[in-house]
């Protein structure tokens, strides 16, 4: 299968209103010919060349220019303005969910299926992915016998949906999760995927060009499966993408351009959110566990404060101006999500169960009351502190999944606000497209921004009324695909608007105006309580508030919390 | 200066290069241990671990021997187990791609790389001020991630672990913010494991 060739549309409803996000790429791929895209492609792929993104007739990625602009247009939808403005007039569903979480099948778990999922359900989350480690035990045992505890908790648990995944090792990479729509073949695929492509599984984990082509192999079998419909539906975010610097801008790059439709993300933040909270009441390790140093597989060109947490989020995606947004910058959708990791719960008072024997056994023995809290554990139930919220279109598991694919994601800590529309519209036409969609609209057309805050109407699960305290809206060129493929950087990109938000309580109603649009661009939102800012990590002039490096041993999270939403593009023809 | 030199005056060192094909730092310290150990110098050298990229990436070591002092490959040999190579002087012991990872290593040493052990280093502990680690040791520099060079009277509190790296010829020991205005160094000798945990 050819690079950007993967978007399948079979799972979209019908819907004239929004361009499919993962659009966007392959149409700026131009090593991709016209002949191999759908004539609808063509068509939009002509509103990019008109907008001079695109060189016309260029065969080779990343040869583009605005001096290039030879071809016209040709959007036969272009005589439509109301059709520009691509409205998306659905009303989602907004879905918070957490797609890493580890049970007694791992062999750094504890709790049952149940236990997360009760706990999750109770603290509001609609969806939940559970991901157990891929290790030998879990590919022999783990996998089949987690499948009934899964299918239990559908059945006891109304209101949220429960995913059987697994968390990949990914071959010369960190880890990933991987997971797949509800159905007989859910076990026997992924079980499969684990026998042939997990890393530890396969004692490919060292950073080989081997092992990188592994883990393509692997994107490249679950998009099969999904082809061939042994699977109704499958995905794979990255997990932890900064923490060891493990994952290099190419291989992200690689896994997302060999399925996009399949490699859709990675976590914004990490789980662990806890593990930074200072001993003797916490862990007083980094937060997310961030407290590790270069290694021989690490990508040498990252810096050492990538494996460090800012503001509770990872590197890649805290750095405005950052890998990233040098991702979105190139058109290519890649989107964020903030889960718990949650393997053992911090002041949790059960242990593992006696005469565990996870080796031989594969699982660990049904927790038991201990006694005491424990407050050396690092992790927070699903749903009590990271949320990644989907606009679903139905609550339903497929659903789920393509509001994931689509990018109508938002995440959040700690309850911040408690809702998030975030509209990029041509002014006076219609209600725009919301996140992670694309905005076509003719050159000059003037393009806003508004996003509209639900603050936090009640407590969080720590007690307390989060306040937010100010909102930035972050921009960046649109400059097609990267000449480097280990690329980290998005020159273009920076803060552009600041909102103090002294209101409490109520709904938040913010406009960005962009102007008369004249090139493509992309936007994102950001929001924090303002406890914790400063200069970015690349400094002031693009970031002047951003996330602050988190303190080693002495990070309460409560006390920093921030929102981020996925971007919108704005393609001027 | 030159790096390889110490701080006091100019002489002769020879570099002992060993590949092992270590995995992570702490193993590479726990083998440099035993290999200066086995070596019986007096005091500290200054050793260090290099990463190695070629085939699976794995962390090789370099250890300055003073002049008149010997190195007995076999002896060596029986610390690092036969699966290592080995460089000194113009002697190569081992399988050829480790041999070529130690010559890897001692290309870089001085250069690029992390100091594991050093002149000094056994009093680096506890908390010290920025001014006694320049004092005390050859690091000539400690500069705060993402800031600038650390003023003397900070204080830095140890963990009983200092590894600073070559930079530009400099010895360059990084340090972050931890908790009652103390600095620490970045690397933390006991960090969460990998792989199948977490």
């Amino acid at each position: 299968m050819g690079i950007g060739h993967g978007h399948h549309h079979h799972h979209h409803h019908d819907d004239h209103s929004q361009e499919g996000p993962a659009d966007v790429a392959h149409l700026l791929d131009t090593s991709i010919a016209d002949s191999d895209l759908s004539p609808a492609d063509v068509s939009r792929r002509g509103v990019l060349r008109s907008a001079g993104i695109i060189g016309a007739g260029v065969a080779t990625a990343g040869v583009l220019g605005a001096g290039s602009a030879a071809a016209s247009g040709g959007d036969d939808r272009s005589a439509d303005p109301a059709a520009r403005s691509r409205n998306d007039d659905a009303d989602y569903l907004w879905l918070a969910g957490d797609h890493h979480i580890h049970t007694q099948y791992s062999p750094d778990g504890q709790y049952r299926v149940i236990d997360h999922v009760r706990h999750g359900n109770a603290f509001g989350l609609g969806w939940m992915v559970i991901t157990d480690h891929g290790s030998a035990q879990h590919a022999k045992i783990g996998v089949e016998k987690v499948n009934p505890d899964i299918r239990a908790a559908r059945e006891v648990v109304n209101g949220t949906l429960v995913f059987q995944g697994l968390e990949w090792n990914i071959p010369a990479a960190e880890h990933g999760t991987v997971f797949v729509h509800p159905g007989d073949n859910e076990v026997a695929v992924l079980k499969e995927f684990e026998n042939s492509f997990d890393g530890v599984v396969n004692n490919a984990t060292a950073s080989t060009p081997a092992n990188e082509a592994l883990a393509l192999a692997g994107v490249n079998y679950l998009a099969d499966a999904v082809t061939r419909k042994r699977v109704r539906d499958a995905l794979f975010l990255a997990n932890h993408p900064a923490r060891k610097g493990l994952d290099s801008p190419h291989e992200i790059r690689g896994w997302r351009d060999a399925a996009p439709h399949i490699a859709v993300g990675f976590e914004g933040a990490p789980g662990h959110q806890a593990a930074g909270l200072p001993a003797p009441s916490g862990p007083g390790s980094g937060r997310g566990y961030y407290d590790n140093s270069p290694n021989a597989s690490s990508f040498p060109g990252y810096p050492l404060e990538s494996y460090r947490t800012f503001g509770g989020f990872d590197w890649m995606t805290a750095t405005v101006g950052g890998l990233w947004d040098s991702l979105l910058a190139e058109g290519k959708p890649w989107w964020i999500t903030a889960n718990s990791d949650s393997h053992q719960v911090y002041g949790d008072t059960s242990v593992r169960g006696a005469g565990s024997d996870f080796n031989n056994n594969g699982f660990y023995n049904a927790p038991e009351h201990g006694g005491k809290p424990d407050l050396t554990l690092g992790d927070f139930w699903p749903g009590f502190y990271s949320r990644t919220h989907v606009g679903a279109r139905e609550f339903d598991y497929a659903a789920v999944m393509s509001a994931l694919r689509d990018g109508r994601v938002w995440v959040d800590h700690g309850g911040l606000i408690d809702t998030l529309d975030v509209r990029a519209r041509v002014r006076g036409r219609g209600r725009g497209v919301t996140l992670g969609g694309v905005l076509t609209c003719k050159r000059g057309d003037r393009v806003q921004l508004t996003m509209v805050i639900d603050l936090a109407a009640g407590p969080n699960w720590a007690q307390f009324v989060p306040q937010l305290a100010r909102v930035d809206v972050i921009q960046g060129d649109v400059t097609g695909p990267a000449g480097d493929r280990d690329a980290f950087k998005a020159p273009n990109t920076r803060v552009v608007k600041s909102f103090d938000i002294d209101q409490k309580g109520g709904s938040v109603h913010l406009t960005y105006e962009l102007g008369a649009v004249d090139r493509p661009v992309y936007l994102r939102v950001r929001g924090t309580d303002g406890n914790r800012t400063g200069a970015g990590a690349l400094g002031a002039s693009i970031d002047p508030n951003g996330p602050q490096m988190d303190v080693l041993g002495s990070a309460d999270p409560w006390k920093d919390l921030w929102f981020y939403g996925n971007p919108i593009w704005v393609l001027p023809s | 200066m030159d790096p390889r030199s110490g701080s006091g005056a100019p002489r002769v060192v020879r570099i002992l290069g060993v590949d092992a094909g270590s995995g992570s730092l702490a193993e590479a310290d726990h083998l440099l241990a035993s290999v200066v150990s086995g070596l019986g110098l007096a005091g500290d050298p200054v050793a260090a671990t290099h990463f190695v990229r070629a085939g699976a990436p794995h962390i090789a070591l370099t250890i300055e021997v003073p002049a008149g002092a010997e190195v007995d490959p076999a002896a060596v040999g029986s610390v690092t187990g036969p699966a290592a190579g080995l460089v000194w002087g113009d002697l190569r012991q081992g399988p050829e791609d480790r041999v070529e990872g130690a010559l890897a290593a001692r290309a870089e040493h001085g250069r690029s790389g992390r100091l594991a052990r050093f002149p000094g280093i056994s009093t680096l502990t506890g908390t010290v001020t920025v001014r006694e680690i320049l004092e005390r040791s050859p690091i000539t520099e400690v500069s705060v991630l993402m800031g600038a060079a650390a003023a003397p009277d900070t204080e830095v509190a140890t963990r009983d672990h200092v590894r600073p790296q070559w930079r530009d010829g400099a010895v360059v020991l990084v340090v972050q913010p931890v908790s009652d205005g103390k600095v620490a160094p970045f690397e933390v000798p006991n960090p969460t494991p990998c792989c199948a945990q977490h």
